[in-house]
């Protein structure tokens, strides 16, 4: 779809989701480079309001591609992003949710825009924001210890998630991605093979408490600014419910040091355990722990051979698709062996 | 290297030819170029040393796969392992070489989980030498920049 007819359907989108405003325009739309498995724009609506004044705000588009890195259902990212608006977890606004594909092409939503801060991992390691790495990794680990606090039904979340007990969070995870991997993998992956025998040898116990999985938690997936803070927690799509101890597993895995030797380039590891003990009033006991860093090496290499899976098959022929494949399954290898003490 | 070095650099010549359109956003040429880019710039670490790099592994995991027959015996499993265990890469192409791998990896994965499951210590002394060529592959395979 070009860009005139996006922005024309979606303004007619809007328009008849505003039976006050009139002259409902989009303009200045972008896509969001970066984003493997949504389409991401952002834009700017346009309108006037009853009493005739003109309008606007800065919104952002989440739009389904035609295949992409990972296979979800769009209603999840939108109820939990909605779930934990005003609450101290920041997430941007919940506008509309679109599940069918007659108004733009795919199903989609549509957000707040929260502008002017980071995303991208690139900026973080140099000034201004190197100084605020140690802020910035508390207020990471701090804000994922809330989310790990969170009680689903308060939250009205866990009406949109599929249950599951504290006994059966760790077989009910491994045996999706393994699945994946058994449907995607375009090539054999000894380590990762190894190291899931290796987990469902060693099972965790189970789940001090079922809570909200983010499901992606990790450096690049918030928005922050040259004071260390966070202004928005972002990518929910993977969101379920499970072990926290799963989230902090994931934030763990090596892949999301960016090369400066601690969890998510920010912060020592007794660091980052001790902001998200404190905030969650749990515990990270070494030995479970562990069980889900090796897990995360396993979803991390599932969600990139499925990245190839995708490309190949060739309904989306988006370079970010390829990306992962070459620079990223030796490296979640890497990450693996590392994790299992033999590298 | 999956997907293929070639069916890639099809598609990005098709895209950088569309992106030399004018009417192309320029934030949208922007992402595009910059992800082309990225991508040639890993397929130009990647492409000189690939197929010596698979040459070596084959070798490495054909020599495990041979201890390993020995290990298993007359057995159907044995058989098999000691049959991947006899190729050569006559042909070096690299598609050729990575098809040759990608079989050798299923007889290794297979193996792996045996001595894994023996405590004989022929078994154990395998299972070590499969780590250390796990690790050793990983080595071989690191690109400049690798996050690991």
């Amino acid at each position: 779809m070009q860009e005139a007819e996006l922005c024309a359907r979606l303004a007619d989108y809007a328009a008849a989701r505003m039976p006050d405003a009139s002259g409902v325009t989009v303009r200045e739309i972008a896509r969001i480079t970066g984003g493997a498995s949504r389409q991401t724009y952002r834009f700017v609506l346009t309108w006037t309001d009853a009493a005739g004044r003109p309008a606007e705000r800065r919104l952002i588009l989440r739009r389904d591609p035609a295949d992409s890195l990972i296979d979800t259902e769009r209603r999840v990212e939108f109820e939990a992003y909605r779930a934990f608006h005003g609450t101290g977890v920041p997430v941007p606004e919940m506008l509309w949710l679109e599940e069918g594909a007659e108004a733009l092409g795919s199903p989609f939503f549509v957000a707040e825009e929260i502008s002017g801060f980071q995303a991208g991992t690139g900026l973080l390691f140099a000034p201004p924001y190197v100084d605020t790495l140690p802020d910035l990794g508390r207020r990471k680990w701090t804000i994922l210890g809330e989310i790990a606090a969170a009680d689903p039904d308060a939250l009205g979340l866990a009406a949109h998630l599929p249950a599951v007990a504290p006994r059966d969070c760790w077989r009910r995870e491994l045996d999706h991605w393994e699945a994946i991997l058994d449907s995607d993998e375009s090539e054999p992956l000894p380590v990762i093979r190894a190291a899931i025998r290796w987990l469902r040898a060693n099972p965790p116990p189970p789940a001090q408490k079922v809570g909200v999985v983010h499901g992606d938690y990790r450096t690049g997936n918030f928005l922050y600014d040259d004071k260390g803070q966070i202004h928005g927690i972002l990518d929910w799509e993977m969101c379920h419910l499970g072990d926290p101890l799963e989230d902090l597993g994931w934030s763990f895995n090596p892949v999301w040091y960016f090369g400066q030797g601690r969890p998510g380039g920010l912060l020592p590891r007794e660091a980052a355990v001790a902001a998200w003990e404190a905030a969650s009033g749990l515990t990270a006991a070494p030995e479970a722990l562990h069980w889900w860093e090796l897990f995360a090496c396993v979803k991390g290499q599932a969600i990139w051979v499925s990245s190839a899976r995708a490309w190949l098959e060739g309904a989306n022929r988006d370079p970010i698709l390829v990306y992962p494949a070459w620079a990223l399954i030796n490296a979640q290898d890497r990450a693996a062996l590392k994790v299992m003490g033999r590298l | 290297m999956t997907p293929n070095a070639s069916q890639v650099l099809a598609d990005l010549a098709a895209r950088v030819a569309a992106n030399a359109a004018p009417d192309v956003h320029p934030a949208a040429r922007a992402g595009e170029l910059s992800l082309s880019a990225l991508l040639l710039g890993l397929l130009a670490q990647m492409w000189d040393g690939a197929a010596e790099r698979l040459t070596q592994e084959n070798r490495a995991l054909r020599a495990l796969l041979s201890e390993g027959a020995g290990l298993w015996g007359e057995t159907a499993q044995g058989r098999w392992l000691g049959e991947l265990a006899k190729g050569v890469d006559a042909d070096l192409k690299i598609s050729t070489l990575e098809a040759a791998n990608a079989e050798l990896k299923v007889g290794l994965i297979a193996l792996h989980a045996e001595v894994e499951r023996r405590t004989d210590p022929a078994a154990k002394a395998l299972e070590a030498k499969i780590w250390s060529e796990l690790a050793a592959g990983a080595e071989r395979r690191k690109l400049a920049g690798s996050p690991v």
